[in-house]
C-alpha cells in the first residue's frame, strides 16, 4: 500500500486570460477554472499505482475556495481524501513560498507519505518549480519530467528523456516525482464518481493559522520575487494577404520569399524557368 | 430551488463536455455525413455510466439527479445531436419505464444490461397509423401458453438499428385498444424480431432510426411490463420523462449554434468591421442568448420538480415545447448569421439546423405539447 | 568570504554541447549585464575531464571559472550538483545566478534557489538591469500569451532559468584568458539518493519537431485523413517536420507525437506553414515562438491568419498540392 500525495492546481481555462493590471497577479475570482492538465496526469499516475500496488491518495491544493472544484474532480477520478489550503494570506505566493506552505501542510497532515506526485508544470505561470522546491523543503529526493513510473517494494523506478539522454533512475521512498504531460493520459471522469464526489467526502480545509504560519512569511508578502508588470506581447507580423488560384498564390509566394525559405532549408529553390 | 448551477452541476458539465469534445467532436460531422452510428464511442461511454445515468447503483447506474441528467444530455447534444438522442432515448423512455413499472426480477434482468450499455434501449410507440394518437396502435399481442405472440410493425424507432432491448406498445384486444394497451420488453434475438431499413432522414443522421418488425414473436410472460391494460398509463408517464431529455437536447443543439454564431460574427468582416459590430447581428445574438437561457431554466425547473416527487407533466411539456421551438429558431438564425457558409455542409451550423427540426416532432409534436399544456391550464383555472 | 567585485554566475551546462548552446548564450548576456553592475562574469563547471568546456567558456567570454572536478561527478547528478552549487554560492556570494532552461536546469535551479532561500524566475525570455541595479527578468505565462516582468528585490542571489535560443553567443576567441578557481570536492558531500541504472545518449534519430527549422502544421481544414498525408510530402521536400492540432490527432489523421499546443509540444521553427488551422489558443500557445508564419485558411479572419506574416485565403489542401508541385519543379532544376 503506497501512501501518495498528488499536488494539484486550479488554472484558468485555456480560453481565458484574466489578470489584474494593478497587482500583476491573476484574477482567479472571475475566471472559470479547471484542473491544470499536468496535475491530471499526475493523478492518473497515482491511480495507476493504486491499481497495481494498492494505495491511498491524498489530493492537495492551495488556492481560493472555488479551487475545491478540482479536489471534487480528483475524488470523482479516485482520490481518497483531499486537503484544501485556502487563506487570503496565502494569495499571490511565488514558487518559493508555495512550496514552503505546501510542505508545512504535508508535515502536519500526511507526514507518513511514500510518494508525492505533481504535474511537471502548470499552464498559467509555467514555472515547473514547485515540485522540486517542495522536495527540498521536505528533504526527499526528486525526479522531474517522468515518462514512466513504477513502484516496487520501497523503491521507485523512473524512465525519462532528459536533454537527449534516456535515463533510468531509481530512488527509495519517500520521494517526489513530477510527471510529463505526454505520460499517463488521464482517464475520463465517470458520472457515478461525480455523483459520489458530492456525497460524504473527505475534504479538509486548512488556513494559515491551522498550519501555524505567520501571514508575513507566506503569500505575496513572504515571496522573494515581485511581479513588476504583466502585459500581452505585441507580435509584429507582416500580414501580407494572398488570394486567388492556388497555383498563382504559390508562384507569388516564391517570387517574394524563395531566397528566405531557401536559405532556411539550405536548398536552392530560386529561379525555375527564369534563370 | 437554486438558479445558479452548483459546483456539482458545473463539474458534470465540464466532464461531459470534455468527453464529448474529445471523443465525439472530431467525428460528429463525419458520422452525420455518412449516417454511421459510432460504436467506438459507445464503447468508451459504457464504463463512464452514460447508459445508466439515473439508474440506481444496485443496477449499475450513476444515480444522477435530474439536473445532472439534463446537463449530460445537453452537453452531448451540443457536440452531436444524434448521439445525444441515442443517450436520452435509451435512458429515459428505454429504461425509466422498467425502473418505474417493472418487477424486481425485470430490473435485475433487464436494467442491469441496459445500464452497463451492453444493450441499447428504445421505446416503440409510433406506427403507420398511430403516433400522436396512441390508441391507434395496431401491433397486437395474443395470449398463448405461458406468454404472448406479438405481431406488428413499429416505425421511426430511434436507436432502432442498434437497440437490443426495446420496449413496445401493443394491444391485446383490437376492439378495445385503450383498455388493452400493454408494454412488452422485446429481445433482439427473439425469433420473428427483425430490423427494417435505416431511415434516410433530414437530421440526426448518425442515429439509426428504423422500423422494427415482429412476426409471430413469442414473448414470455416475464417480459410484460406492469399488467395488461397498463399501456396508456406507462406511455403517458414515460413520455413526460422523455420530454425532459428532448428539451435538454434541444438546448444543447441551440447552444452549439449560438456559440458558433458568436465566434463567427466576431471573425467575419464586412465593411471593414466584424459583423458582430452591426446592430442587426447583435439583436439576433441577444435574442438567441435569452431564448436559450429561458429554455434551460425551464428544463432545470421540470428536473427539480421531478426530483422533488411532484407532478411535472405540464412543466415537461412546456420545457419541451419552448426548447424545441428555440432550437429551430436559434439554428435558423445561426445559418442566417453565417450567410452562404451557414448553408454549406462544410460548416456545422447546417447540421445543427437539420438536427433541430425534429425536436419539434418526436416525443410528442409541438401541437401535442400545446394540447397537454392547455388541458392542464384549463383544469387548473376555473 | 565576500569577493570584492560582484559576480554573475552562469551554470555550465555542457551536456549536449553541440546542440545546446544555452550556456554560451548566457555568458554573452551576462557580459552585457555585467557592464552597468561592474561585475565579473563567471561560470561554474562540475564534472570530470572538463578542460574542453572550461576552455570553451573562457573563449566565449567567461572571465572566471569555478571548477569542481572529480571522477564521481562524471554523470550529471542533480543531487550532487545542487549541493555543490549551494555551497559555492554560500562561499562566494554571487549577485546573480543564471541557468539554462534545459530539462536538467529546470530540475536543478529550483532546488538551488530553495536551498539559498531566494527567488527564481522560470524560463526567462528577457534579462535586463534596472536603474537600481536589480535584475529584471521577463518570463512568459499562459503559453507566451502574457509576459511578466519579475524582480527579486531583497534576497540574493537573484536567480533565473533562461530559455535556450533567446540570446546570441559571443563568437569564440581562443586568445581570451580567464581565471580558473579550482574547488576541491567536499569530503562530506552527501551520497546521491537517485541511482542512475540506465543512461544512454539518444541523439534524435529524426529531426525532432521541437528543433525543426521548418514545420508544416495541419488542422481540420485539411479536409480529411488522405489529404492530411499531403503535408508529409510537403514537409519532406522542405526538410521539415509535420505538426498537428488536437482535433486532427483525435480524428486519427496524425499520430499523437505530432501534437503541437500549449499542453503539448512547443515548437519554434524559423518558418511555420499552417494549413487549415483556425488558431484556438490551445494550439497557438505552442507556436508563439515561430519565426516566419505562412497560414492557409479559407476564413481570412481566423485567429491563425491574424498571426501570420503571409495569410493565404484558399483551400488548405489545394495550396499544399500546389506547393508540392512547385517545389518539385524548383528542386529538380
Amino acid at each position: 500500500m503506497v501512501k501518495m500525495i498528488v499536488c494539484m492546481k486550479q488554472v484558468p481555462m485555456a480560453s481565458e486570460l484574466p489578470w489584474d493590471a494593478k497587482t500583476g497577479t491573476l484574477r482567479r475570482d472571475l475566471s472559470d477554472g479547471m484542473m491544470n492538465p499536468a496535475c491530471k496526469n499526475a493523478l492518473e499516475a497515482a491511480l495507476t499505482i493504486k491499481q497495481h500496488c494498492g494505495g491511498h491518495i491524498t489530493a492537495v491544493t492551495m488556492g481560493p475556495p472555488m479551487a475545491e472544484e478540482i479536489l471534487r474532480e480528483a475524488i470523482a477520478m479516485g482520490a481518497d481524501r483531499c486537503l484544501m489550503l485556502s487563506d487570503r494570506a496565502m494569495a499571490g505566493a511565488d514558487t518559493n513560498v508555495t512550496s514552503f506552505t505546501l510542505a508545512r501542510a504535508v508535515e502536519i497532515f500526511c507526514a507518513d507519505f511514500d510518494l508525492i506526485l505533481a504535474g511537471c508544470h502548470t499552464t498559467d505561470s509555467e514555472t515547473a518549480q514547485v515540485g522540486p522546491q517542495l522536495a527540498e523543503e521536505l528533504g526527499v529526493p526528486v525526479v522531474t519530467y517522468a515518462d514512466e513510473l513504477e513502484v516496487k517494494g520501497r523503491s521507485v523506478r523512473i524512465r525519462r528523456v532528459s536533454d537527449n539522454f534516456l535515463e533510468t533512475l531509481e530512488a527509495e521512498l519517500p520521494c517526489l516525482v513530477t510527471v510529463n504531460t505526454h505520460a499517463f493520459k488521464p482517464r475520463y471522469v465517470a458520472l457515478s464518481g461525480l455523483q459520489d464526489a458530492f456525497g460524504e467526502t473527505n475534504i479538509l480545509t486548512v488556513s494559515a493559522s491551522d498550519l501555524g504560519l505567520d501571514p508575513e512569511t507566506i503569500g505575496i508578502k513572504g515571496s522573494p520575487t515581485k511581479i513588476l508588470d504583466v502585459y500581452a506581447p505585441r507580435a509584429e507580423k507582416q500580414n501580407i494577404v494572398l488570394k486567388g488560384a492556388p497555383k498563382r498564390i504559390v508562384e507569388n509566394l516564391f517570387e517574394r520569399f524563395d531566397t528566405m525559405i531557401g536559405g532556411i532549408i539550405r536548398k536552392d529553390i530560386e529561379r525555375e524557368g527564369r534563370g | 430551488m437554486r438558479l445558479d448551477p452548483c459546483m456539482k452541476h458545473k463539474l458534470v458539465r465540464k466532464a461531459v463536455r470534455e468527453f464529448a469534445e474529445a471523443e465525439l467532436g472530431p467525428i460528429a460531422h463525419d458520422v452525420d455525413r455518412d449516417a454511421r452510428f459510432p460504436w467506438e464511442v459507445v464503447e468508451k461511454m459504457r464504463p463512464l455510466n452514460f447508459f445508466g445515468l439515473q439508474v440506481p447503483r444496485r443496477y449499475g447506474g450513476a444515480d444522477l439527479d435530474s439536473i445532472s441528467y439534463a446537463i449530460t444530455i445537453e452537453e452531448i447534444s451540443r457536440v452531436s445531436g444524434a448521439m445525444g438522442l441515442c443517450v436520452t432515448v435509451h435512458n429515459s423512455v428505454g429504461i425509466y419505464p422498467i425502473l418505474q413499472f417493472g418487477t424486481e426480477e425485470q430490473k435485475e434482468r433487464f436494467v442491469t444490461r441496459l445500464a452497463s450499455g451492453e444493450c441499447i434501449g428504445a421505446f416503440c410507440l409510433t406506427e403507420a397509423n398511430a403516433g400522436s394518437d396512441a390508441a391507434g396502435v395496431e401491433t397486437h399481442a395474443v395470449a398463448s401458453g405461458d406468454g404472448y405472440i406479438v405481431n406488428g410493425t413499429k416505425i421511426f424507432v430511434t436507436n432502432g438499428g442498434v437497440c437490443s432491448l426495446p420496449l413496445i406498445f401493443a394491444v391485446t384486444d383490437a376492439a378495445n385498444p385503450s383498455r388493452s394497451a400493454s408494454v412488452f420488453i422485446m429481445e433482439r434475438d427473439m425469433p420473428g424480431y427483425s430490423v427494417g431499413e435505416i431511415e434516410d432522414l433530414c437530421g440526426m443522421r448518425a442515429n439509426p432510426v428504423s422500423s422494427l418488425f415482429f412476426e409471430d414473436c413469442r414473448v414470455p410472460r416475464e417480459n410484460l411490463l406492469g399488467r395488461i391494460g397498463d399501456g396508456i398509463k406507462i406511455a403517458l408517464e414515460t413520455l413526460d420523462t422523455g420530454r425532459i431529455g428532448i428539451a435538454a437536447q434541444a438546448v444543447g443543439i441551440a447552444n452549439a449554434a449560438f456559440e458558433a454564431s458568436v465566434k463567427y460574427s466576431k471573425e467575419r468582416q464586412q465593411f471593414r468591421k466584424p459583423i458582430s459590430a452591426f446592430q442587426s447581428i447583435q439583436n439576433l445574438l441577444a435574442d438567441m442568448a435569452v431564448e436559450i437561457d429561458a429554455a434551460r431554466l425551464l428544463v432545470y425547473r421540470v428536473c427539480a420538480l421531478k426530483d422533488a416527487g411532484k407532478s411535472f407533466g405540464k412543466e415537461a411539456a412546456m420545457a419541451k415545447l419552448y426548447a424545441s421551438t428555440t432550437a429551430t429558431t436559434v439554428t435558423g438564425r445561426a445559418v442566417q448569421i453565417h450567410g452562404g457558409y451557414g448553408y454549406s455542409k462544410e460548416y456545422d451550423v447546417e447540421r445543427y439546423f437539420r438536427d433541430a427540426k425534429v425536436t419539434e416532432i418526436y416525443e410528442g409534436t409541438s401541437e401535442i405539447q400545446r394540447l397537454v399544456i392547455s388541458r392542464a391550464v384549463l383544469s387548473e383555472l376555473t | 568570504m565576500v569577493t570584492a567585485k560582484s559576480e554573475i554566475w552562469v551554470f555550465g551546462d555542457y551536456r549536449n554541447y553541440f546542440q545546446n548552446r544555452v550556456t554560451l548564450q548566457l555568458i554573452s548576456r551576462a557580459t552585457d549585464l555585467a557592464r552597468p553592475l561592474n561585475a565579473t562574469v563567471c561560470t561554474t563547471v562540475f564534472g570530470c575531464n572538463t578542460d574542453e568546456w572550461v576552455g570553451e567558456y573562457i573563449a566565449h567570454g567567461a572571465q572566471k571559472v569555478y571548477l569542481v572536478e572529480d571522477e564521481s561527478l562524471k554523470n550529471y547528478s542533480s543531487d550532487r550538483y545542487v549541493t555543490l552549487m549551494e555551497r559555492l554560492a554560500r562561499q562566494y556570494r554571487p549577485e546573480i545566478i543564471l541557468v539554462g532552461a534545459t530539462s536538467f536546469g529546470r530540475e536543478f535551479a529550483p532546488r538551488v534557489a530553495k536551498r539559498l532561500g531566494t527567488g527564481l524566475t522560470a524560463d526567462c525570455v528577457g534579462l535586463d538591469v534596472d536603474d537600481d541595479g536589480l535584475l529584471v527578468q521577463t518570463a512568459p505565462a499562459f503559453g507566451g500569451n502574457l509576459l511578466t516582468k519579475i524582480v527579486t528585490p531583497h534576497k540574493r542571489p537573484q536567480m533565473a532559468t533562461v530559455r535556450p535560443g533567446v540570446f546570441r553567443e559571443i563568437p569564440h576567441n581562443y586568445e581570451a584568458t580567464g581565471e580558473i578557481v579550482r574547488v576541491p570536492l567536499p569530503k562530506d558531500l552527501p551520497a546521491d539518493r537517485i541511482r542512475i541504472t540506465g543512461y544512454e545518449h539518444r541523439p534524435p534519430l529524426t529531426q525532432k519537431l521541437e528543433d525543426a527549422a521548418v514545420v508544416v502544421c495541419g488542422g481540420r481544414g485539411m479536409g480529411g485523413k488522405a489529404k492530411f498525408k499531403n503535408l508529409f510530402e510537403l514537409a519532406r521536400l522542405l526538410g521539415g517536420e509535420v505538426g498537428a492540432t488536437r482535433p486532427v490527432v483525435y480524428a486519427q489523421w496524425a499520430d499523437e507525437d505530432t501534437l503541437v499546443g500549449q499542453a503539448d509540444r512547443h515548437i519554434r521553427p524559423k518558418v511555420l506553414f499552417s494549413f487549415g488551422i483556425s488558431g484556438a489558443i490551445q494550439h497557438t500557445a505552442g507556436i508563439i515562438d515561430a519565426g516566419f508564419i505562412i497560414a492557409v485558411n479559407k476564413n481570412p479572419n481566423a485567429p491563425m491568419m491574424k498571426m501570420a506574416d503571409v495569410a493565404i485565403v484558399a483551400d488548405a489542401n489545394q495550396v499544399c498540392l500546389a506547393l508540392i508541385k512547385e517545389l518539385r519543379k524548383r528542386l529538380r532544376g
